[in-house]
């Protein structure tokens, strides 16, 4: 019974539909030929294979090519300003570009591709557009931005002189959207130490303050700054740290009066036990209210080599003839 | 039943072989021929010999850096670059713009090259649109890249008369 009442509104709403358009369409809509042909036809329609053209059919239009310029560099003459051809960074253009150039592995014998439809040159990158005149051209219009070199600063040692201070900082270029590279902000500090001033406490201090920053080999001292995010705050870091460490170096504290002989970081014939039992056994009978012999400077430097050094065989033969010439005793 | 005796005494020292070949080989390397097969970029040759191949399709992968450059030309790839995996996707999706963009009109590989923020695309085209086409997809091409990617993009192409014009070979 549902299905019958489906039947017939479908039905319904079909006649409802083809009246109402024959209503408001009558004027509008004429019918095309083909249906009119096909309604008005009684017959069955013939296939004619003969008729080979038709003319009421629509011709496809056809797309008309141009067609296309020859190359530039055949127009271009031979004085041609190269600079204004190719200004700036560019794929390479055969069209343009008058050098007969090949480029791909081809099989033994063969000719490598040309340069038309090669993508391989399309791939790499080319220096066309700095050829020395296109430099020269930069390099003019750059000349007004210059200033002189300052006066005074012509050779390395001058410089040395003048900025003893040497601060390296790496920039970064890429081929990206971004121009921030996260090494950029590193800072390294490098000074001679025989450029600071120090007393043999202070450097002697300063030493042990920056550790293994300072190599005794050429005596170079290197403070790296990367903690801080930028790289102007790392280079204030650093000017800091070498600030801070050289006037820490000139203070004194009362726990330093306690450093003991073994602390010592070397030998010092001054202050050991060494020079007391020389001068001794010079002395020994001299009274006392005459003036008392000082032991030798070469003696001195001999024993601080030994000990300084260590025992080898020119520092145990030099401290033989000093002892031999403090006692003089000759040396049969 | 002699018989039957010699037959089991075989079994057992081909059993007893086997196990000592299989301990030999445990601990040795394995590989397998299915697992060494290379596939990509290397195309079959054809019984009519009509398969047409581009210089850079007749250049299988490995011969990148030797017969062939590289299609995309930029700074991640490098040892310690920057955002690399963001510099991929992106070239991967310029591929696909461009090739949809340009439907059946590249008959090379799309080439990206990048210099500071600028972003340089080659490519050969066919000539079956008219040059006015052309440069409307450019302009097309050139604004919706440079608007997604935040970087002006450049299209620098060369066409070509014939699609036959890029054949280097054909197997």
């Amino acid at each position: 019974m549902a299905s019958l009442t489906r039947l017939l509104e479908r039905n319904l709403r079909n006649s409802s539909t083809a009246a109402g358009r024959r209503l408001y369409s009558q004027t509008q809509e004429e019918p095309a030929a083909g249906t009119k042909h096909e309604f008005d036809d009684e017959e069955f329609r013939v296939l004619n294979l003969r008729a080979a053209k038709q003319t009421d059919q629509q011709k496809r239009r056809v797309f008309k090519k141009e067609a296309a310029l020859p190359p530039r560099h055949l127009k271009m003459a031979t004085d041609q300003d190269w600079t204004a051809v190719w200004p700036g960074p560019r794929t390479f253009q055969p069209s343009s570009v008058p050098l007969p150039l090949r480029q791909g592995y081809t099989e033994k014998g063969a000719a490598p591709p040309s340069k038309f439809v090669n993508a391989e040159l399309m791939k790499i990158p080319n220096f066309l557009h700095l050829t020395p005149p296109a430099i020269r051209q930069q390099c003019e219009a750059l000349k007004k931005f210059c200033t002189p070199w300052p006066k005074g600063l012509e050779s390395v040692e001058k410089w040395e002189k003048h900025f003893p201070i040497e601060v390296k900082s790496t920039d970064y270029c890429h081929a990206l959207p971004t121009i921030r590279n996260p090494d950029a902000r590193r800072v390294t500090l490098n000074i001679k130490l025989s450029d600071l001033k120090f007393d043999a406490h202070a450097k002697d201090k300063f030493l042990r303050l920056v550790g293994d920053r300072y190599n005794p080999n050429t005596g170079i001292l290197t403070i790296v700054a990367d903690r801080c995010p930028l790289r102007k705050q790392n280079y204030d870091y650093a000017m800091y740290l070498l600030t801070a460490c050289y006037h820490e170096s000139f203070v004194t504290e009362p726990w330093e009066q306690n450093k003991s002989e073994a602390d010592m970081e070397y030998y010092s014939f001054e202050r050991n036990k060494s020079k007391q039992t020389a001068e001794a056994i010079i002395n020994w009978g001299i009274p006392t209210d005459a003036a008392k012999l000082e032991v030798s400077q070469d003696f001195a430097q001999t024993v601080e080599l030994l000990i300084n050094e260590g025992e080898n065989e020119y520092n145990l033969g030099r401290y033989k003839e000093e002892v031999l010439k403090l006692l003089s005793v000759r040396n049969e | 039943m002699s018989l039957l005796k010699k037959c089991v005494q075989q079994l057992l020292e081909n059993t007893n072989l086997c196990s000592q070949t299989i301990a030999a080989t445990a601990a040795a390397f394995h590989t397998s021929p299915v697992c060494n097969r290379v596939q990509a970029g290397r195309y079959r040759v054809t019984t009519k010999r009509n398969r047409a191949l581009t210089y850079e399709m007749a250049n299988p992968p490995h011969y990148i850096a030797h017969r062939k450059a590289w299609n995309s030309w930029n700074t991640s790839s490098m040892l310690d670059g920057l955002r690399p995996s963001q510099t991929a996707i992106e070239d991967v999706f310029m591929r696909k713009f461009m090739t949809g963009t340009w439907h059946a009109l590249i008959v090379s590989e799309v080439i990206i090259k990048r210099q500071h923020n600028m972003i340089r695309i080659a490519a050969i085209m066919r000539q079956a649109i008219s040059p006015r086409k052309m440069y409307f997809l450019i302009g097309y091409t050139e604004e919706l890249l440079s608007y997604w990617l935040q970087c002006p993009v450049t299209l620098e192409l060369q066409t070509v008369a014939d699609k036959k014009d890029v054949v280097f070979k054909y197997i």
